[in-house]
């Protein structure tokens, strides 16, 4: 299962970014690469020193795992291991890992003669966390403002932030970007099921094809966006969820300090109705 | 690129986007921020705080100069004047003092009205004709008691007149109840929420928490207590949205964020809340006792204008003393210059602690919800 | 190097209007007067716009949508004393809240009580399930599965269970979300402030894994059909029943990354379930809070998955008689 039966013709060496044939090969269905080499350093380093880190605490309960970023006294600073430094190195190692992901991507990709949508794509999930964690920190002056490494601390984090503008539902970033993750949702249950419904329509039916697909959509909605166009759709609305949750993260703090209510009064002091 | 319809339609809806969104650049602030740690690291708890507003605030919340300190000694100023039922344990320089420097906080100036007129029957300081000299003499008593009773909110600060009133015969900030602006017949009338109102902080939460919860006591604490539901915790989403509104007015007059005193993860849980949960829970207790036994209390002596549309007094709520900083008046102890503020000797009650904070205020408030 | 990258379409051809495939008589016939060409919308997919099948149960569909619009509308309007110009700025502000409490289960009250409320509530519902058939009845009619019928179930639970089947368990239509853009989030929030915080509700962390996941596989799908576009990889059906490089392409991109690819049809199962996953577990989580559970936190203490951290030991001053004297607030952190 290592190899599927077409695969042997596009297992070919070549078309790497950087260090010509270093690395260029498989380990069982996995390319390796020299970014590869990278992930897998970054990755085991940075998965030891969430263990050594985790050791440090109370628990290896994975839910209660906490590991949190230093004190903001330390502003910029680098904190003792225990106080904040494996937070640090850790964060550092994620971003390798990622960085080095999106770099083999782009390897795999140029491999197959494929676009660079999926390593563009990748990117800005880790352009997200990187506002988190390091923009928004560097914005306001202390590691000490980025999220801990936790499955259940990271929601605290979440919850604590949030109330620092006492109603973040009422950041309009965040508003967007809500709004673009469900719609991303919904465009994915809409295009996922016409497919299914094209693909399986039925016992004794005929596989339908994309004039079914357009007359579906027509008929349902009034328009049929094709075959590509979803596609490109699906994309613009994802990534858009991800660029507006950077965006509503990073404005708060650095652009804002006030509860996020308190920002809409710009709305009602526009000129023409400020008196009402 | 030629300039067809559809690339003229991109430019222009490109245009109006981009100009949109430049002037919306600028309803936000800037950098440079400060922040102050509130928790333990990485539970995301900070103050954030903008420095431009903070040197503003600053600016405008100096403490007035202290006059020289009065000679505590001496003959009592109950010997020498008449009506002096609340100062009378005073040395004469003492109430000479504390009369003189509460003109400037109060009605600064001289005429009509103001100075010594803004209380007194110009001429006869003994008379008991203006109902200023009444209010100003249960505001005294209510003085008296947030610098003994109530020392578990105003500390080692104290208050003065001045922290409210900042030299207006009325405080800036104080409240009252508003009236519900009627719909259409038989159509959804605005009610107490669902319009933005300042007082909670522009959210489209219920605007007059104030009326439920610092004059009246309804009940704050919202959270289920126990995992599972019991017949008794019936409190609901609108009860919240009360106690959300109000936490929003304490946070914006103090000019912090739910952090300063929660950890939002439980927000009922005293142990992780930092300490000033306790203080400003002294503090609510403290307004009710205010708005209560002091301010409504008066109800009868104001003349019309100055209560509120339906006729209840102007209350305070947070702003009224901490108009943006969590401690009012830049931090300054108050109390230490003008010891005459403090009750008279052997007449203080014991500080009001733990659950005796939270008996009923005499005059209970409406139940708004 | 700037080479197309399937982003937006360059050169847009243009053929006569697709009326669409012929139905059985038993159906109406098509909106075609209103069919049209977008060139704007041809930049990002198809550029023809109509032919609509209305039929009765759609032309139903939106008359009853409008009628629940029309009332949230108006009422809002009311309560602003039918100021056109307060309407539009204070919109964001403006509802129309659900019955007061002590209408319990009632279905008759005063309008001005929850009575605009219900019957809004009941205008919309009555939309929602006219339109959901429509979906079952166009896909049947075009001879299509009807996942896309399925899918809009899940969200009608979503939709049942917070605006009606919830407030049927706790024996009060106010517990409902008020129609409104500010004030259903005013309720989002306090409905996770009453229930000691919804991020300790399991069905709502796996509403959001689900969210989440299913942006994250739009993103890896709509990128990487993207960018096997130039063999022709968005013709999914046609790749799935006849396997052509696209589609070998595909998968081999994310099995040389992975190790784990899915296929042209598969990815769409995953795609499918994902989405509807999150109103189904968001669902469940709204359902059971309140009725089962009334502390998430408390909840999630007794089970273990609580972080903990370093406390004030701070102390509840109503269940501490002998509390000593406050010192000055301590506003530094603990460490």
């Amino acid at each position: 299962m290592a190899i599927l039966n077409f695969e042997k013709k596009y297992r070919v060496r070549g078309g790497t970014l950087f260090g010509g044939n270093l690395f260029d090969f498989w380990v069982g269905p996995f390319y390796v690469g020299i970014f590869g080499v990278a992930t897998i350093f970054f990755s085991v380093v940075g998965t030891l020193l969430i263990l050594v880190a985790a050791a440090g605490g109370d628990t290896f309960n994975p839910w209660r795992i906490n590991i949190a970023p230093p004190d903001l006294d330390y502003g910029l600073r680098l904190a003792p291991m225990a106080l904040g430094g494996y937070w640090q190195v850790i964060t550092i190692c994620a971003l390798g890992a990622f960085g080095s992901w999106a770099l083999r991507q782009a390897e795999i990709a140029r491999k197959l003669g494929m676009g660079m949508h999926i390593p563009v794509a990748y990117g800005v999930a880790v352009f997200a966390f990187f506002s988190l964690n390091i923009i928004r920190p560097l914005l306001m002056g202390a590691w000490g403002h980025g999220f801990p490494y936790g499955i259940f601390s990271h929601l605290d984090w979440v919850s604590n932030v949030g109330y620092q503008y006492l109603h973040f539902h009422y950041n309009p970033a965040h508003m967007i970007a809500v709004t673009l993750f469900f719609t991303t949702t919904l465009a994915l249950s809409l295009h996922a099921s016409l497919v299914l419904a094209a693909i399986n329509p039925g016992k004794g039916r005929d596989v339908k094809g994309a004039e079914h697909e357009n007359s579906f959509y027509r008929d349902f909605i009034g328009y049929s966006i094709g075959t590509l166009g979803i596609h490109r759709l699906g994309l613009f609305l994802a990534l858009g969820a991800g660029i507006w949750s950077a965006i509503c993260i990073v404005i708060s703090g650095p652009f804002w300090t006030r509860g996020w209510p308190e920002w809409w009064t710009w709305w009602l002091k526009l000129p023409f109705w400020a008196h009402m | 690129m030629r300039f067809n319809t559809t690339n003229i339609t991109m430019l222009s809806l490109g245009g109006v986007i981009g100009v949109i969104g430049l002037a919306l650049l600028f309803t936000f602030e800037r950098l440079p921020v400060q922040s102050v740690q509130t928790n333990f690291r990485g539970t995301g708890a900070a103050t954030v705080l903008n420095p431009r507003t903070q040197a503003l605030l600053t600016a405008a919340n100096q403490p007035p100069e202290a006059p020289e300190p009065a000679d505590a000694t001496g003959e009592r100023a109950r010997e020498i004047y008449e009506n002096v039922p609340v100062l009378g344990h005073l040395s004469v320089e003492q109430f000479g003092r504390i009369m003189n420097v509460m003109t400037t906080w109060l009605y600064p100036g001289e005429g009509e009205n103001l100075g010594c007129n803004g209380c007194h029957v110009p001429g006869n300081f003994a008379a008991e004709d203006m109902y200023q000299k009444h209010v100003a003499r249960r505001m005294i008593q209510m003085t008296m008691a947030l610098n003994s009773e109530w020392t578990a909110h105003t500390q080692n600060a104290g208050v003065t007149c001045w922290t409210c009133h900042r030299g207006n015969a009325v405080p800036l900030n104080v409240w009252s109840e508003m009236p519900v602006a009627q719909g259409a017949n038989f159509l959804t009338r605005p009610g107490e929420q669902n319009r933005p109102a300042p007082l909670a902080g522009y959210a489209s939460l219920p605007t007059d928490a104030m009326t439920s919860m610092l004059w009246g006591d309804n009940e704050i604490r919202v959270a289920g207590t126990n995992q599972h539901p019991r017949p008794e915790s019936r409190t609901s989403i609108q009860q919240t949205e009360w106690t959300f509104s109000l936490m929003i007015h304490m946070s914006s007059s103090l000019g912090v964020n739910c952090s300063f005193c929660h950890n939002s993860r439980n927000w009922a849980d005293w142990e992780q809340s930092p300490p000033q949960r306790l203080n400003a829970w002294y503090g609510i207790r403290m307004v009710r006792d205010i708005n209560n036994t002091y301010i409504e209390s008066l109800r009868d002596r104001f003349p019309p204008h100055r209560l509120g549309p339906l006729g209840d007094t102007l209350k305070t709520n947070c702003t009224t003393c901490h108009q943006g900083q969590n401690r009012p008046v830049n931090g300054a102890l108050m109390i230490q210059d003008y010891p005459e503020l403090l009750p008279a000797p052997g007449t203080a009650l014991p500080p009001r602690l733990g659950p005796a904070a939270d008996q009923r205020a005499e005059v209970a408030g409406p139940r708004a919800n | 190097m700037a080479e197309y990258q399937y982003l937006f379409t360059r050169m847009e051809v243009r053929g006569p209007l697709y009326k669409g495939i012929a139905l059985d008589p038993s159906n109406e016939d098509r909106v075609t007067g209103s069919a049209t060409f977008s060139h704007l919308l041809g930049k990002l997919g198809d550029a023809q716009l109509g032919p609509i099948y209305l039929g009765t149960a759609g032309v139903l569909s939106l008359l009853f949508g409008f009628i629940a619009i029309e009332i949230m509308g108006l009422n809002m309007l009311a309560s602003v004393n039918w100021n056109p110009v307060l309407f539009i700025r204070n919109f964001f502000w403006l509802a129309l809240e659900p019955p007061l409490p002590q209408h319990g289960l009632r279905l008759f009250m005063p309008l001005h009580e929850g009575g605009w409320w219900l019957m809004a509530g009941f205008f919309l519902t009555l939309s929602i399930f006219l339109w959901l058939y429509r979906t079952y009845r166009r896909a049947d009619q075009l001879g299509l599965g009807s996942h896309t019928f399925w899918a809009f179930a899940a969200v009608v639970w979503l939709y049942l269970v917070l605006g009606f089947i919830r407030p049927i368990f706790m024996g009060s239509w106010s517990e409902a979300v008020p129609f409104g853009i500010f004030p259903h989030l005013d309720w989002t929030a306090a409905f996770s402030i009453r229930y000691g915080n919804l991020f300790y509700n399991p069905f709502h962390a796996l509403s959001i894994v689900f969210l989440y996941g299913s942006v994250l596989l739009f993103a890896m799908h709509g990128a990487t059909i993207l960018a096997v576009g130039r063999f022709g990889g968005e013709r999914e059906v046609e790749q799935t029943v006849d396997r052509g490089t696209a589609a070998e392409r595909a998968a081999l991109f994310w099995r040389w990354t992975m190790g784990f690819n899915a296929t042209y049809e598969s990815i769409h199962r995953w795609g499918w379930w994902f989405a509807v996953l999150v109103p189904i577990t968001g669902g469940i989580g709204i359902l059971v809070t309140g009725t089962l559970v009334d502390n998430w936190y408390l909840w999630a203490m007794d089970r273990g998955f609580v972080a903990s951290y370093p406390t004030y030991g701070t102390l509840d001053p109503l269940l501490t008689p002998t509390l000593p004297p406050v010192t000055a607030p301590n506003t530094g952190a603990v460490r």
